[in-house]
């Protein structure tokens, strides 16, 4: 229904857009993490996420508090990325890239069918350390979960960056992504530097994927759609960059929003295949992406 | 000396052997079961224009549902007609055409289309390489369910179009579901000849060069533009026929028909019967078609596990297949033959 | 000989010289070809699949086979309990002694069937083939999906295979029945349910502004198009209409234009998931609507359970909805006779570790209880003409329903159930008010 345009209503839009785009954001920097470091596209990145989040839900189901389950997800998560890391990806990391995109989808058929196999199918509440409650700025109803998400995934972006840029590992890390061959010569253990990136986008995944629940709740296609908006990030920000992750969910969240609700042609109904449409034209246009740096062009 | 003719006598025997066993396995087994060749048929001829694209051509493909949608649609738009969406109840949209049309002919036309539109896509898909490509293409496939939705006149909505039972054509005494068999391997005989002259002429010569090393086919006077969005193209095209015959088979359709599972099972089942062979386009075939079936009625589990656990036994397959047969089906296949065929020729 | 082409993927490969893959493509397409020729005369001789069939299929001294389609696997495996409810039910039919003092129906026991159809319709066509060609159901009983029992209902038809007591909402399995007589539905329509919220708010909030929230389907659209046929002449009450898709993960952007309506009256016309992410949406956006009402959907106890536990429970209280089974999981039929037996009884013959207070289990029973109902009007010796004519000759109360819910049909009245009660949640149920609503 046509509504006169009003100054509050697009900011509601913009913020509740922006809410939205934290959560595509976090999974973005997973799957940046894996490519910067691997140069793979993990297509089981949303269902990893997923099921780490219901052995959160099991944790707090059984009465751990949610700071404990939360961290010990996070260590659960980190764990489970070097596994697989270690036992899927490194036998064939040299096999073409086909071979590895064919892997993480046999890895997300199984995980998502185990997912559903273990906790079934019906829709389950999951908890924030947020409250749902609202404060209101300007005639604009912000939620203080929304705030908490963002803050979080926010986090989450200053730490890696710290990371990145003032450990010795997160230097190591960033060589083995620039150029391994020479990062072998310098001694760097090239081997479990890519295990640790799976790691931390194991983890960041599992971030995404408790941030995500509380609004969305937990079922077990829940990142099904939540993974295409963040492919959708990502590529949008540049596949190996980090803050164009970031920016790139962001901008995606609030552009699918004022699409929807401003351009009467897309409306509800084609909200996803009209970002996916303005995907595919900056991708023509700039294939790096907004913030991307390199053209991998292999011989 | 070698026996040079023993290779090729050898494939001569075992094509001629597979069209003797197409003809008449209708004699040998039941309507339901004929119905489920039929469903192989299909998916082989999606399978063969998915492995020119992805095995040949190395442009992966995580889309390729959604241009069997295109192909279906298509079809099923042609054979109502705005008189059959009326007598359903539903509003045409403008450019279908009047009258319906007998079902065969929708197939090549539905192929043409979707072929087009695939050679479109194909476009823009120039300028994104692997990984890329895969993500584009799994917009395309997830963006199909809304799009035909929203197209309603055109589609049938979400509530879907449902096509008159199939009947066999010109009167032809023939019952409905031999009919449709022999369609389907009557389309599927054909492309399988014709993406057969492809991959192993100039064109075929020009994909592989590209797919190995996109500088080095450039330096050899080979047109990357060209050659691409040609795979892209006829591998839709391939895709559109299957279609086709699938909303034919099924009589009826709707946006859940080509989900975006049917989309990754595609490629899962290319890479199981293994990439870059046409041989091994009818073992994925095979196993796209039976295994969701034959999954649900396991002759040694509990049949509520082996229910919940299908999905899982297919993902992990998958992932044994990339790790212990590199080749999938058919390269194993070659494996296991090859002495015999290399000792029948060098006996002498 | 040159192996054949191989590629990257494949391995290391080499290709084959020109002149070598020419012979070789020759020869074999000169084989093929000979084969076919062969071949034809022999395939195109007349193969008569339709065997006369003497007996009705399905039917045999001691057995009545009847069989359907679910989703037990993906999203909409919810429902998966529905199947299996029917299951217990049946398996304790076949060993009880009926009121004719056999077991089973007649003294054939009932054999059911069920495949899953992972909720696609291609799949439910292939499946129902299954059914029909290879298991000889006698009947297709209570298969769900509306799309799914639509992709098989001119095939049905077309054999004259019973479709019967389909699990789903839509209205024409009810007003189609001239084109399609083989085929009947069960529950109340979603056009019949929707009207009664319409009318409940124009006597009860007569001055309401309302929103509505809705599936971008048929199941959507049935719903509100009975909402604003019970509105009636205050079609007008509605300010604000916003639909969603299977893939929006947010609705804030809908939701934050209903709030900004000035809506106080929210219809849900959604499925469970959708329903609970836009309650907690709505509270996140500090919108609280005087009235929810949502559809029936919604009254799966876990649904609210988590709406309530996210959004607070004073958030979700007041909300409307509508039933027309009992409530397996409120304390009222705790003592309910019927209900303490479908506990017994789903302990005994139902799958292991179900949960009894699955509403989908006990809408089994409740399907189940009808199905064994019609077997009997059937007669000693059914016919698939007989079971038909038995659905439009439906009168009686099923247990399993609310009281005073009359199972009835006729030959102008083809809509089993068509009484619904509305029921509001509070305090963590679903408790019924009001009198019957008649939705036809």
């Amino acid at each position: 229904m046509p509504l006169a345009f009003a100054w509050s209503d697009f900011a509601q839009q913009v913020t509740s857009g922006l809410a939205a785009g934290a959560i595509y954001a976090s999974l973005a920097l997973a799957l940046v993490l894996i490519y910067q470091t691997t140069n793979v596209v993990n297509f089981a990145q949303g269902e990893m996420a997923t099921f780490t989040t219901f052995i959160a839900w099991m944790f707090m189901d059984r009465g751990l508090p949610y700071w404990p389950a939360f961290a010990l997800t996070l260590l659960i998560a980190f764990a489970g990325g070097v596994g697989v890391e270690r036992v899927l990806i490194r036998p064939i990391e040299h096999r073409p890239e086909i071979v590895i995109v064919i892997m993480t989808i046999g890895l997300l058929i199984a995980l998502n069918g185990l997912t559903g196999w273990i906790w079934g199918p019906e829709v389950k509440a999951f908890d924030s350390p947020f409250p749902n409650s609202s404060v209101i700025v300007g005639g604009v109803a912000i939620s203080v979960r929304d705030i908490g998400t963002f803050c979080v995934c926010l986090g989450v972006v200053v730490l890696l960056w710290l990371f990145f840029r003032f450990t010795t590992l997160g230097l190591a890390m960033r060589a083995v992504a620039f150029n391994p061959d020479a990062s072998r010569l310098m001694g760097v253990r090239v081997g479990w530097m890519l295990a640790l990136g799976w790691g931390f986008a194991a983890v960041l995944g599992a971030i995404a994927g408790m941030m995500a629940a509380p609004t969305i709740f937990l079922d077990p296609d829940m990142m099904i759609v939540v993974l295409i908006y963040a492919f959708a990030a990502a590529v949008l920000g540049g596949i190996d960059s980090p803050v164009g992750a970031v920016v790139g969910g962001l901008l995606l969240g609030v552009v699918i929003n004022l699409l929807g609700a401003y351009v009467n042609f897309v409306g509800n109904e084609l909200r996803l295949p009209t970002a996916l449409a303005v995907l595919l034209l900056v991708l023509v246009i700039r294939p790096t992406g907004l913030f991307g740096r390199r053209v991998v062009r292999r011989v | 000396m070698t026996r040079r003719w023993v290779g090729p006598a050898l494939t001569a025997l075992v094509l001629a052997g597979a069209v003797v066993l197409i003809v008449f396995l209708p004699r040998m087994t039941s309507e339901f079961r004929l119905g489920q060749f039929t469903y192989v048929a299909i998916y082989f001829i999606a399978l063969l224009g998915l492995n020119i694209l992805t095995g040949y051509n190395g442009q992966i493909s995580l889309g390729h549902a959604a241009f069997m949608a295109v192909g279906g649609y298509t079809a099923a738009v042609l054979i109502l007609g705005q008189e059959g969406f009326k007598l359903v109840g539903q509003e045409p949209a403008e450019i279908i055409p009047k009258h319906g049309i007998t079902p065969i002919w929708t197939i090549p036309i539905a192929g043409l289309v979707t072929g087009v539109i695939g050679y479109l896509f194909g476009l823009p898909a120039l300028r994104l390489a692997g990984v890329s490509l895969a993500l584009a293409t799994f917009a395309v496939a997830v963006s199909m369910p809304a799009i035909a939705k929203r197209f309603e006149h055109l589609t049938g909505g979400g509530g879907g179009l449902s096509l008159p039972l199939p009947e066999a054509p010109f009167g032809w005494d023939i019952s409905p579901p031999h009919w449709l068999y022999y369609e389907a391997w009557g389309a599927a005989g054909i492309l399988f000849v014709v993406a057969w002259l492809l991959v192993r002429g100039r064109v075929g010569r020009a994909w592989r060069s590209i797919r190995d090393g996109e500088v080095a086919a450039v330096s050899s006077g080979v047109s990357p533009a060209v050659y691409k969005t040609l795979a892209f193209g006829i591998s839709s095209a391939y895709a559109g026929v299957a279609g086709a015959l699938f909303a034919i088979q099924n009589s009826y359709i709707n946006p859940d028909t080509f989900p975006l599972t049917l989309s990754i099972l595609l490629l899962a089942s290319a890479v199981i019967g293994g990439l870059s062979s046409l041989s091994g386009v009818i073992v994925g075939a095979l196993v796209l078609e039976f295994l969701p079936i034959y999954a649900q009625e396991p002759p040694v589990f509990d049949v509520n596990f082996a229910k919940q656990a299908a999905p899982v036994v297919f993902g992990v397959v998958l992932m044994l297949i990339v790790f212990l047969m590199p080749g999938g089906a058919a390269g194993l296949l070659r494996r296991l033959t090859r002495p015999i065929v290399a000792a029948a020729s060098r006996r002498s | 000989m040159a192996p054949a082409v191989e590629s990257k993927v494949a391995g290391v490969g080499h290709f084959p010289k020109e002149g070598d893959f020419v012979n070789r493509a020759l020869v074999a397409l000169a084989a093929m070809l000979t084969a076919l020729a062969v071949c034809i005369p022999g395939a195109f001789a007349r193969v008569d699949s339709r065997s006369g069939s003497v007996a009705t299929p399905g039917v045999t001294k001691t057995s009545i086979t009847i069989g359907g389609t679910f989703p037990l696997s993906g999203p909409a495996s919810l429902y998966a309990p529905i199947p299996r409810g029917m299951e217990a039910y049946f398996n304790w039919v076949n060993n009880r002694k009926g009121p004719d003092g056999k077991t089973g129906v007649y003294g054939r026991k009932i054999v059911w069937k069920y495949y899953d159809d992972g909720y696609n319709p291609a799949q439910t066509v292939q499946l129902t083939n299954k059914l029909v060609l290879e298991d000889k159901i006698f009947a297709d009983v209570g298969s769900l999906g509306t799309e799914h029992n639509q992709a098989i209902r001119p095939m049905l038809n077309q054999r004259k295979i019973p479709q019967i007591l389909v699990a789903t909402g839509a209205s024409y399995w009810g007003l189609q029945y001239k084109q399609f007589p083989w085929t009947i539905g069960w529950q109340p329509d979603y056009i019949a349910e929707g009207r009664a919220y319409g009318v409940w708010i124009t006597r009860n909030a007569p001055n309401a502004k309302i929103a509505v929230f809705y599936q971008n389907d048929d199941y959507g659209k049935d719903y509100l198009r009975g909402l604003n046929i019970g509105l009636g002449a205050k079609k007008s009450l509605i300010v604000s209409e916003q639909s969603y898709e299977a893939t929006d993960t947010s609705y804030a952007s809908q939701i934050a234009r209903q709030k900004a309506s000035g809506a106080d009256t929210w219809v849900l016309l959604s499925i469970p998931t959708p329903t609970v992410r836009a309650l907690a949406t709505a509270k996140a956006l500090n919108w609280k609507p005087n009235t929810i009402v949502i559809n029936s959907v919604a009254a799966i106890d876990s649904v609210m359970k988590a709406a309530a536990t996210n959004a607070g429970p004073q958030y979700v209280n007041g909300a409307i909805s509508s039933g027309y089974l009992k409530n397996n999981d409120a304390p009222k039929y705790q003592n309910d006779p019927i209900v303490v037996r479908y506990k017994k009884l789903l302990a005994q013959y139902g799958p292991q570790g179900a949960d009894p207070n699955n509403t989908f289990y006990f809408y089994g029973f409740a399907k189940a209880y009808d199905v064994v109902k019609l077997l009997y009007l059937a007669g000693k010796n059914p016919t698939r003409q007989s079971l038909i004519k038995a659905t439009l000759r439906m009168n009686w109360v099923n247990p399993y329903m609310i009281k005073g819910i009359k199972v009835k049909t006729g030959k102008s009245d083809h809509f089993p159930i068509s009484q619904i009660k509305l029921v509001r949640y509070e305090n963590g149920v679903f408790t019924e008010f009001g009198s019957l609503i008649k939705g036809r």
